[in-house]
């Protein structure tokens, strides 16, 4: 007998056809923004105001398909608001699994009294909405003179992240305690187990740590608002808003700045989609 | 013998980076917020104490009764809805089929992509006259469709959709985890006993996916209270702040208006609120929650 376990299978070609129906239609709506952001920034200026509008990305047939893309990147400056947040978003991301790391080890592993009440200050704390430390965060960067710096955007990532924290706590307690005592018994430091024995054994985890704060610092809109005020520090979010101020209608030029700002993450969750997902799970909370 | 000394020097160094950051960017804001929120404070002004001032300036100003009301409006979209859309599309997607790995990574790529740019991208296609939205309606005939991000009635629907768009991926993969742990032979068990899809769903799915069903369902609530990107690129609150919600307007009053005291009493409230919704959904978690 054939076995039939799955709730959706087993029952016919109509229902087939119907589910590949409702997939293939949200579908079309979860990526039209994508298809429509990169046909506009393939379209020539005054096509983009025709009526009905249409999918031709007219650039493609002209002497300079990628002039819309040129144009932003080398005249609207965006090569420097990418390189901005490539900075920071990478900084960020090494901070988090520095910070990260060497916490949830020691959650996990080392003894200190308090150590508990420590790390459920941490998860509690990070469940205060943004909102209410933002004040407070803006008027004690601008105390430190770090406004209008990558400072503030960079400097709190290699002190704390609870979602790091907390996975990384839960993948260093699942790995076998032996391995520490015997390096222990050769000798090795506290600082050693870790480093040597321990750190490499985690690098799935580190890499979602890392690979999801690069994306969520890439995707940040409010601290770059908030901390960062000169041209030449912009990063790619604050940089697509000031051109929407700027050029409303120039939705080609728009569209194109959208796409680069986009690509990177595409490719990097391609690149890593098992670990990201798996963190997501995992971790369950976003930041 | 293992030396202790040596272990706890180890994680005090270890915590100290956590320790710092918990001070100084949690704590320490905490506690200075609720006191500013007691506060008369233009940034460039001194403080002036105003003990409940903010609080009852708030429960009386419409300005604000207008913005909760966009809030509890927002939540009400937001939540039913990406739990509804990603509970259809985990259920849909957990057939076995190869296909399914497409679909899955197609529906999760909106929540790992750049809000601000996807959020233009919506924008241009809500466009009255050019967008895309409104000419797909005039194409199946719908005549004089709204004006969506001009319009007040439309402008907080359209930014609660491109968030639900935003975020379904998401709960879809949590839920889409959860079914995985459902026994296969339950539903087998209920097809010989005769049970048509609809009650396997609500007598085997919902029960068997509860504990996955409230994590999402807190992430949701938590998430709807917490707009900012998504506002700011599509509506900037408007139009006449009919699409403000309380996190735009705590954002607005603190860094558009520099009316700091003003802004912190506000995201106290709106704190307490969340926190009021949370412990509520815990109550009633063990009415409808299965536990193993």
């Amino acid at each position: 007998m054939k076995t039939d376990i799955h709730p959706n299978r087993g029952t016919g070609r109509g229902t087939l056809f119907a589910l590949y129906a409702v997939l293939i239609a949200y579908a079309l709506i979860t990526l039209m923004p994508f298809i429509w952001m990169l046909v506009t920034s393939f379209k020539e200026a005054r096509d983009v105001f025709k009526l009905p509008p249409s999918f031709v990305p007219t650039k493609l047939f002209t002497d300079e398909p990628f002039a819309n893309y040129t144009e932003i990147w080398t005249q609207r400056d965006f090569v420097i608001f990418f390189r901005n947040s490539a900075f920071v978003s990478f900084m960020a991301a090494i901070g988090q699994v520095f910070a990260t790391s060497l916490a949830g080890y020691a959650f996990a592993r080392l003894d200190l009294p308090g150590k508990n009440w420590l790390f459920a200050l941490v998860l509690v704390t990070a469940f205060v909405p943004v909102e209410v430390t933002i004040i407070p965060e803006f008027l004690i960067m601008r105390g430190l003179g770090w406004i209008d710096t990558f400072l503030p955007l960079i400097v709190p990532s290699f002190l704390v992240g609870a979602f790091g924290t907390f996975m990384l706590r839960e993948y260093f307690g699942s790995l076998p305690k032996d391995y520490g005592d015997a390096a222990y018994v050769d000798g090795a430091t506290p600082f050693q187990i870790f480093w040597k024995v321990y750190l490499p054994l985690a690098q799935p985890a580190l890499v979602s740590i890392f690979v999801i704060a690069f994306i969520n610092n890439w995707d940040e809109l409010l601290r770059p608002l908030l901390f960062l005020n000169s041209d030449e520090l912009k990063t790619v979010p604050l940089g697509l808003m000031s051109f929407v101020s700027q050029y409303e209608a120039s939705w080609t030029l728009l569209m194109a700045g959208s796409v680069i700002s986009t690509l990177p993450l595409i490719v990097i969750y391609m690149l890593t989609q098992r670990y990201v997902l798996q963190g997501f799970v995992g971790g369950g909370v976003k930041g | 013998m293992r030396s202790n000394r040596k272990i706890r020097i180890t994680a005090l160094l270890f915590l100290a980076p956590t320790i710092i950051g918990l001070l100084v960017f949690r704590l320490i804001p905490i506690g200075w917020s609720f006191a500013l929120s007691f506060y008369d404070w233009k940034i460039f002004d001194t403080p002036q104490f105003v003990g409940l001032g903010n609080y009852a300036h708030i429960f009386t100003s419409p300005t604000a009764h207008k913005v909760f009301l966009n809030s509890a409006y927002f939540s009400a979209i937001y939540v039913p809805g990406s739990i509804a859309l990603a509970l259809v599309l985990a259920v849909l997607l957990n057939n076995g089929l190869r296909s399914s790995a497409f679909f899955r990574g197609a529906f999760f790529l909106p929540y790992i992509t750049s809000t601000v740019a996807v959020t233009l991208a919506w924008r241009w296609i809500f466009s009255t006259k050019f967008g895309l939205l409104n000419n797909a309606l005039d194409w199946v005939g719908v005549d004089n469709p709204p004006a969506w991000l001009a319009d007040p009635m439309w402008a907080l629907p359209a930014v609660a959709l491109v968030s639900i768009w935003k975020d379904v991926g998401f709960y879809m993969i949590l839920l889409l985890a959860g079914l995985q742990t459902i026994d296969p032979t339950l539903y087998e068990a209920a097809r010989v006993d005769g049970a048509k899809p609809v009650q396997r769903f609500f007598k085997i799915t919902v029960p068997m996916l509860s504990r996955s069903l409230f994590f999402v369902l807190i992430l949701a609530l938590v998430r709807s209270t917490q707009t900012f990107e998504i506002t700011y690129a599509l509506t900037n609150g408007g139009p006449n702040r009919a699409s403000t919600t309380l996190a735009f307007y705590v954002y607005q009053n603190a860094f558009v208006e520099f009316e700091m005291g003003y802004a912190a009493a506000l995201s106290y409230i709106m704190c307490f609120i969340l926190g009021l919704l949370t412990l509520t959904n815990f109550y009633f978690r063990k009415r409808w929650v299965h536990e193993d």
